[in-house]
């Protein structure tokens, strides 16, 4: 089946924007903890760079539980 | 009086799953991982054609698979992501709250030790459906949209035995959170025992018909019993598998309550 441009933008951008809604979560989550394991910019840049995976490193290791 | 504790308990739980973000992330990146297995398959001669490392006029022709095995596929996807995800999330349950001494503030009060360590673990069950509800949802739909519609007696009993399986790992994980003092070492021998589980069910199929480790397998079979009939020989018998770990699950919450009792605090 072939499917036209605004098809596969209906397939793509639900995912995209789960993705998104990931990516931002843990940016702002990590602008409003005040301490993390290691500095700050390193978890930003991970979890901009690594797809699905940075956020969820930052998710499981990133935060300081007290 | 005994129901009202546990709710509390549970309702700490949930509490916790909210305010460390895991009853958002957990589900989002099951629901991902379930979305691109499929979308990925069907463009992969796209991807492939644009990757530009190719020689001029090279043609590529991959069969584009049934719609059965794509969500065989997504299947194997869960069993390794997936079951990373679930016990990293799970790791640190008990081991950190014992560390903090949470645990033992939490039993200084009239709590039985097997109320504390299930309502950990029901809500843990609860966080696992939900994300793998959300992914195998997102793997149906879009199988469904770019494939073809999947049988849904199969897809709710594979459905149910991987999810049994994915509550299995879990229960390992909390349990090793209960002995060990790490959460990484808890996480570590929950996915070595899985791999070992389901490494030697594969082995050995009939001789391991009733370990847990058959799950996996008998979910995915229920994809390919639709495909192919004539295979309706070979394939396992889920129920026994499914019944082993149900009764695996009930002796880790038992161990992992008394674990708890033994130690309620480390040093």
């Amino acid at each position: 089946m072939d499917l036209t441009n605004s098809q596969i933008m209906t397939i793509i951008l639900p995912i995209a924007f789960i993705q998104l809604a990931l990516t931002i979560t843990a940016l702002v989550v990590c602008a409003r903890a005040e301490q993390t394991r290691g500095p700050k910019w390193m978890w930003v840049l991970i979890i901009l760079l690594v797809n699905i995976i940075g956020a969820v490193l930052f998710f499981i290791f990133g935060r300081r539980q007290d | 009086m005994m129901m009202n504790k546990w709710l509390v308990l549970f309702s700490k739980e949930w509490m916790e799953l909210v305010r460390s973000y895991k009853l958002l992330w957990v589900p989002l990146v099951f629901i991902l991982y379930g979305a691109m297995q499929p979308v990925t398959t069907y463009f992969l001669p796209d991807i492939l054609a644009n990757a530009g490392n190719l020689p001029e006029g090279a043609v590529i022709s991959i069969p584009l698979p049934t719609a059965e095995e794509v969500m065989a596929t997504t299947l194997q996807q869960f069993g390794t992501i997936g079951l990373l995800i679930v016990a990293l999330s799970v790791m640190g349950g008990i081991s950190a709250e014992r560390t903090s001494g949470v645990t033992a503030i939490i039993l200084v009060k009239p709590i039985s030790h097997f109320a504390y360590v299930s309502a950990k673990w029901s809500a843990m069950l609860v966080l696992i459906l939900i994300a793998f509800a959300g992914g195998f949802g997102a793997a149906w739909y879009y199988t469904a949209a770019l494939f073809k519609n999947v049988d849904w007696h199969s897809s709710l009993l594979a459905f149910l035995l991987f999810a049994l399986w994915l509550g299995f790992v879990g229960s390992l994980t909390l349990l090793f959170s209960a002995l060990l003092r790490s959460g990484a070492a808890a996480a570590a021998c929950a996915l070595g025992i899985a791999a070992a589980l389901a490494l030697t069910a594969s082995a050995f199929p009939k001789a391991l018909a009733a370990s847990p480790g058959m799950l996996p397998q008998a979910a995915a079979e229920r994809f390919a019993a639709t495909a192919t009939a004539s295979a309706a020989g070979a394939i396992a018998n889920p129920w026994l598998p499914a019944a082993t770990a149900l009764l695996a699950m009930a002796a880790v919450l038992a161990i992992a309550a008394w674990a708890v009792r033994r130690r309620p605090t480390l040093d």
